[in-house]
């Protein structure tokens, strides 16, 4: 029996064998996508032009960072990134720390806080379509009746719509952001705080000297999955303006998608993917390499 | 006693700030909420109508019979169901196995990580061409077929993270005993764990139930899914409102099953295991 337990050669036999039905399917299905996006990239396809693919080694690769649209959807879900990140972390951390304390119903708030999170996108997407309507939306309604503004088009004007679609993204996400930072502040021992309070700091100091670095490996984790699914954002785009007005909204997927699906160049679109992957592999080897160091 | 009486002001602050922030995240939810009970003619009113004057469920009725939308609910549901099915089986033995025996190292780390890391829409184009060539456009294989890129890694990430909370000593105490290996999985690791998978399960539902690029595109009319059903019915040169809004929140139930029931695992599930929260 203990030599049965001890068994190395067993142990990895049985281990494989549980774990092999799983990677097998994973490997079916992305081997072809891979082969497909990388040969492709290499090759002039377009469905609309009845001619047959022809070898066109690098140009759809140089033709990528030529692409004045593609900058454009770089540069839109830059924004969306840098300035999605930036609010939902402070707001989320101004949530975290009112979560953070002894109060009635606080099981009840934070139930209520989580339900954007997991709403269907399209279903938020037109939610906001509706809150946005410039006529008789309730957005436009309040913002009157406060005399705040006359009344603004939310999707329909090309300087404001990418920030419409960042409202969506704050109101959907914020409340992820705050719950991983109050699992973090919750993480820290109260003897922490005490020692500070013993050493005379005031609550800003230990809020600055203590707290926020304690918390740095959740911000980390926070801006590495935002990273990730901004990066990929397209169903809000899709809902609310399609990437419109023009194309001040479109997004690195949404672009993508148009590229394939409405002008059907099979050999652009999979140098553009082949890209985006290669953008995210640096994010994931980044992923891997601060989780390794945590555990 | 100042002090005190400081303090109280003080949480009184605090509170009136987080019922404001409360605010204005439910109030997008609230807002679909109404929605559904409204007349055509009170949408397009000004001031807007902040509070329902019709309690029927005239609109749910209109939007799941008369125009078709209980065929995408089915759909979505067999989809979301048999994908969840399939992956969570797989996901049980992989999660167990990579967790319990750490083979495969950081390549089989990173791959399983990149997949979920990676962009959907860098496979549509060669899924749509492959479902294409084997005529599964507008099928349920394909769309349960290519939900598994995302959830499958997913899934076995999420009940590693819960195998991975196990003390290794508990199987090897049934091994002693004369179990099988797979004896010791079955009776002693599995029920342990069952509540990670019920959890990933969940999610994977979710997520599946959610989904909306793939379903856009390898979908027309007999595979159409809610989201996309919904998305239809927002294109049409007349948006109807109150449908779109009876058929949301049939579209939310599940999520927010998931948030209420499951609150203490959601950032568990969202993290991939990485926070335990």
């Amino acid at each position: 029996m203990a030599d049965k337990t001890s068994s190395y050669a067993g142990q990895r036999r049985f281990a494989m064998l549980m774990g092999i039905p799983a990677l097998i399917v994973l490997l079916i299905l992305v081997a072809p996508i891979l082969f497909y996006i990388l040969k492709n990239s290499f090759y002039d396809i377009t469905l609309t032009v009845p001619r047959p693919p022809e070898f066109v080694g690098g140009a759809n690769y140089a033709a990528v960072f030529k692409d004045t649209r593609f900058l454009n959807a770089l540069k839109n879900t830059g924004i969306l990134l840098v300035l999605g990140i930036s609010i939902q972390s402070i707001l989320g951390l101004i949530i975290a720390l009112l979560l953070n304390r002894d109060f009635r119903f606080k099981r009840l708030a934070i139930t209520l806080l989580a339900i954007p999170i997991m709403i269907t996108p399209v279903v938020a997407g037109f939610n906001w379509r509706m809150i946005y309507n410039e006529h008789f939306g309730p957005l436009n309604f309040i913002l009157n009746a406060l005399h705040i503004s006359e009344g603004i088009s939310w999707t329909a004007d090309p300087s404001v719509a990418l920030y419409s679609i960042l409202i969506v993204d704050i109101w959907q996400w914020t409340p992820f952001v705050a719950l991983i930072l109050l699992a973090g502040l919750q993480s820290i021992p109260k003897q922490v705080y005490e020692a500070s309070n013993v050493d005379g700091a005031t609550p800003v100091q230990t809020f600055f000297r203590v707290t926020l670095p304690l918390l740095k490996p959740m911000f980390i984790l926070v801006i590495l999955f935002r990273t990730i699914w901004i990066f990929k954002i397209f169903d809000p785009v899709y809902i609310l303006t399609g990437g419109g007005p023009g194309t001040s909204t479109e997004t690195l997927s949404v672009y993508t998608y148009v590229e394939g699906f409405r002008y059907w160049r099979i050999g652009y679109t999979s140098a553009l993917a082949v890209v985006q992957l290669m953008m995210m592999t640096v994010v994931a080897s980044v992923f891997v390499r601060l989780m390794k160091r945590k555990g | 006693m100042a002090k005190e009486e400081k303090k109280k002001h003080k949480e009184l602050l605090y509170n009136i700030l987080l019922i404001v922030i409360i605010a204005f995240f439910m109030f997008p939810v609230y807002w679909i909420f109404v929605g559904a009970f409204k007349f055509k003619g009170q949408f397009f009113h000004y001031p807007p109508v902040f509070f329902p004057t019709m309690f029927s469920l005239a609109n749910f009725k209109a939007v799941l019979v008369q125009l078709g939308g209980m065929r995408s609910v089915l759909n979505s549901l067999i989809v979301a169901g048999l994908n969840t099915l399939i992956a969570t089986v797989l996901a049980i033995f992989a999660g167990y196995s990579i967790g319990r025996y750490k083979w495969g190292g950081d390549n089989l780390s990173f791959f399983i990580l990149s997949l979920l890391f990676a962009p959907p829409v860098v496979a549509v184009t060669p899924l749509f061409t492959m479902f294409r060539m084997m005529h599964l456009i507008d099928t349920y294989p394909a769309l349960i077929w290519s939900y598994m890129l995302f959830n499958l890694p997913f899934a076995i990430w999420l009940i590693k993270s819960f195998v991975e909370d196990l003390p290794e000593e508990i199987e090897m105490a049934a091994l002693v005993d004369g179990y099988s290996r797979f004896k010791a999985f079955r009776k002693v690791t599995l029920p342990l764990i069952l509540p990670g998978v019920v959890v990933s399960a969940l999610f994977v539902f979710v997520f599946a139930w959610n989904e909306f690029l793939f379903a856009l595109i390898f979908t027309r009319f007999n595979a159409v899914t809610l989201p996309v059903f919904i998305s239809g019915l927002i294109g049409g040169h007349e948006i109807k409102w109150g449908l779109l809004s009876a058929l949301s929140i049939i579209a939310s139930i599940p999520s927010i099953v998931l948030v209420v029931a499951f609150q203490k695992y959601l950032i568990r599930g969202l993290t991939f295991g990485a926070v335990k929260g």
